[in-house]
């Protein structure tokens, strides 16, 4: 089967995993039931499928242009989301991650692959470098998405009087735990990312930065983060501050990305 | 069969229900007196203030009628006066209410937990004075089941109601887990005292800042097994608080502003970190104003209750599963209640018996030839009589064992024995 094939069959599982968690929230029992873990878990099988296919098919790692990238951070993003629901069981969390995840499958299937041959893909750095980021971006995300859940949850607190979102979010400071930890394993996986970019661009390119607008956002969520983390370790930094950090931070993240997509590659850096 | 008089905070005022509560120490003597006087054979007793509910085992027509005159009896009051507050119940409809009663579908709170302890308390009282047999006893673990699966299955259960309760919900809400966190205590009614009890069961520390008196105030931080500071300390005890419940008899505002605002920024870097204010003093102890402060909780007691309503009704929804998980149990039981009598298994076995004698009956027919109507009759008398005569003392008996508890051995038995 084609890449393709796979691809479809993933939408359908995603769609049946975000349906089913926005309705669970619209009745208000549990959020994930063990139908929205397994079809999570056959859409991700199928997602891995379409991936390693495509692989072959690109003659490089498929993380580039739009097709394949939104592909990947879906697959990213999901892995990342049954890490975290395994260790936390946040059932929450799914609330955000799976209507991201089927939007961005959804983008993958309604755009063509990208097809090139430049031979700088064929590098073994394509691979680590974006696996890299991509599991980086997808741990921020879940930052950023436990940094809204913080604040929402902390509205209706304020409110003195609860609706559906107050019963259905986890504790405050479960969203800040789970969030900070998200903080440092994606800051963790975005430094790394950035150290392999340079050395591929120097491998390629003969220098470590080539100071285009792509890095320089890279650059600037990585300061964000540094803070971030920081102030939580070392000042015991939490709460509201630490949760709208993160979404900011993730907003950084989001256009580095954007700006990478547009320039169509991971490879620009390099190129 | 399982019959039920009794009344409840739908059916009677407060007054009517307490004229006619039994008292814990003389249910094991009403007891027995209702199963001699109302000719039950069995007996069970539920009285709480908001119900009750005497459930007997009687195949009588009247068993209803004699359970309601005992009622009064017992209690000293007229019948006709009494009688237009209760709910006779009998059969299947008896057990479904005592499945509803037990899971607090009838409750006047729906889910609230200690109807079933009390439930429970009946049933051993019952045990206790040896009135409790087969069929109640039955009843009793079926419904204690369902009421417990119907807490765990369905949300009735969950969502505190109880203010006090609800406080330590918010809590959860905001801190997660309780462990280590400080809870401070500024003044102490009974409410306060409850939450807290709450809160350092689920792992909290507790501080209790001394009012006028500081006994008072060691008094109960012992009761908590925290300690007691003085009043004078408020602000260094507000800095290392996560949790305070001020609950003073003050007239005033006790915790003002700038105090929450002086403890925040002691906090250093942590004083990003959630306070929890409980205010249950009326009039306030705490200024409003500190809710607008980042981070900060304040919850008065107005506000508890509306979290209290706002989780009843989230309670309401799930009741419709919890009923229909209940029915779904009561039918079980019914069933298995019906597979153990006695009657149809033998109305069974008779007509198992009667088919046997027909078709030897045409046997023998067929091979005589044709019969004068005096030979038909004596054969059919002969063989009628053979079976009844073999039927008969196994029908006496088993009907015998049946009054005395549920034959389900014997009836497991005999149905297999004949294949019925």
């Amino acid at each position: 089967m084609s890449s393709h094939v796979y691809l479809l069959f993933t939408l359908a599982f995603y769609a049946v995993g975000a349906l089913h968690v926005l309705l669970q929230a619209l009745t208000r029992r549990k959020l994930l039931t063990s139908w929205t873990v397994t079809a999570t878990l056959i859409g991700f099988a199928s997602h891995t499928a379409s991936l390693a296919q495509r692989w072959t098919e690109a003659g490089h790692f498929p993380a580039v242009g739009l097709h394949d990238v939104s592909s990947f951070l879906a697959w990213a993003l999901v892995l990342v989301f049954l890490m975290t629901y395994t260790r936390t069981r946040v059932e929450a969390l799914g609330l955000v991650v799976y209507p991201v995840a089927f939007a961005l499958v959804l983008v993958a299937n309604m755009t063509p692959a990208a097809e090139s041959d430049d031979p700088i893909l064929r590098s073994y750095f394509l691979p680590i470098h974006a696996t890299l980021a991509f599991l980086g971006y997808a741990a921020l995300f879940v930052a950023f998405a436990m940094g809204l859940l913080y604040l929402v949850q902390e509205r209706e607190l304020k409110s003195r009087s609860p609706r559906r979102l107050y019963y259905l979010l986890p504790s405050l400071e479960r969203c800040d735990t789970i969030g900070g930890r998200s903080v440092e394993v994606g800051f963790g996986f975005l430094t790394l990312a950035i150290v392999t970019g340079m050395l591929w661009s120097y491998r390629a390119r003969g220098v470590y930065w080539t100071g285009d607008a792509k890095e320089w956002t890279a650059l600037i969520a990585w300061v964000l983060y540094v803070i971030l983390v920081l102030a939580r370790q070392r000042s015991g930094w939490g709460g509201r501050r630490a949760a709208l950090l993160g979404i900011l931070g993730f907003a950084a993240v989001v256009l580095t990305f954007v700006w990478v997509t547009a320039a169509s590659g991971v490879a620009s850096a390099a190129r | 069969m399982i019959i039920l008089v009794g009344l409840s905070h739908r059916t009677s005022p407060l007054a009517v229900r307490e004229s006619l509560a039994f008292a814990k120490d003389r249910l094991a003597e009403a007891l027995k007196r209702m199963r001699q006087e109302a000719g039950v054979s069995e007996a069970m007793i539920l009285s709480t203030c908001n119900r009750v509910e005497l459930y007997g085992r009687s195949d009588e027509a009247d068993g209803g009628a004699r359970l309601e005159e005992f009622l009064c009896a017992f209690h000293g009051r007229p019948r006709p006066e009494i009688a237009p507050y209760l709910y006779r119940l009998s059969g299947p409809d008896a057990v479904r209410h005592g499945f509803r009663v037990a899971a607090s579908l009838e409750s006047m709170v729906i889910g609230e937990p200690q109807i079933l302890g009390q439930v429970k308390e009946a049933y051993q009282m019952a045990e206790g004075a040896g009135t409790l047999g087969s069929a109640l006893n039955a009843l009793r673990n079926r419904s204690l089941a369902a009421a417990k699966r119907a807490r765990t299955e369905t949300g009735i259960g969950e969502n505190a109601v109880s203010v006090s309760y609800v406080a330590v919900e918010l809590a959860r809400k905001i801190f997660g887990e309780l462990r280590n966190r400080n809870v401070l205590l500024v003044g102490a009614g009974k409410m306060s005292l409850l939450a807290a009890r709450h809160l350092v069961r689920g792992g909290a520390r507790a501080t209790v800042l001394g009012g006028r008196t500081f006994e008072k105030a060691e008094e109960l931080a012992a009761a908590l097994g925290g300690r007691a500071a003085p009043f004078e300390s408020l602000r260094p005890e507000l800095a290392a608080a996560d949790i305070v419940i001020s609950g003073t008899g003050a007239p005033g505002i006790v915790i003002r502003r700038e105090d929450v605002e002086h403890a925040r920024a002691a906090r250093g870097g942590r004083h990003q970190r959630p306070l929890f204010l409980i205010d249950i003093a009326v009039p306030r102890d705490i200024d409003p104003e500190v809710r607008k402060l980042a981070g900060v909780f304040l919850y008065d007691l107005d506000d508890l209750r509306a979290v209290s309503e706002a989780n009843l009704r989230e309670r309401q929804k799930e009741a419709a599963a919890a009923e229909a998980l209940v029915e779904r149990e009561v039918r079980e039981f019914l069933d298995w209640q019906k597979s153990l009598d006695v009657v149809p298994m033998l109305v069974e076995l008779r007509k198992r018996a009667d088919e046997v004698r027909r078709r030897e009956i045409e046997r023998v027919r067929q091979r005589l030839g044709s019969l004068t109507p005096e030979q038909e009759a004596a054969l059919d008398a002969a063989t009628s009589a053979i079976v009844n005569k073999l039927l008969h003392p196994p029908t006496v008996h088993l009907k015998e064992i049946a009054r005395d508890g549920f034959a389900a051995d014997q009836v497991a038995l005999i149905r297999k024995l004949f294949g019925l």
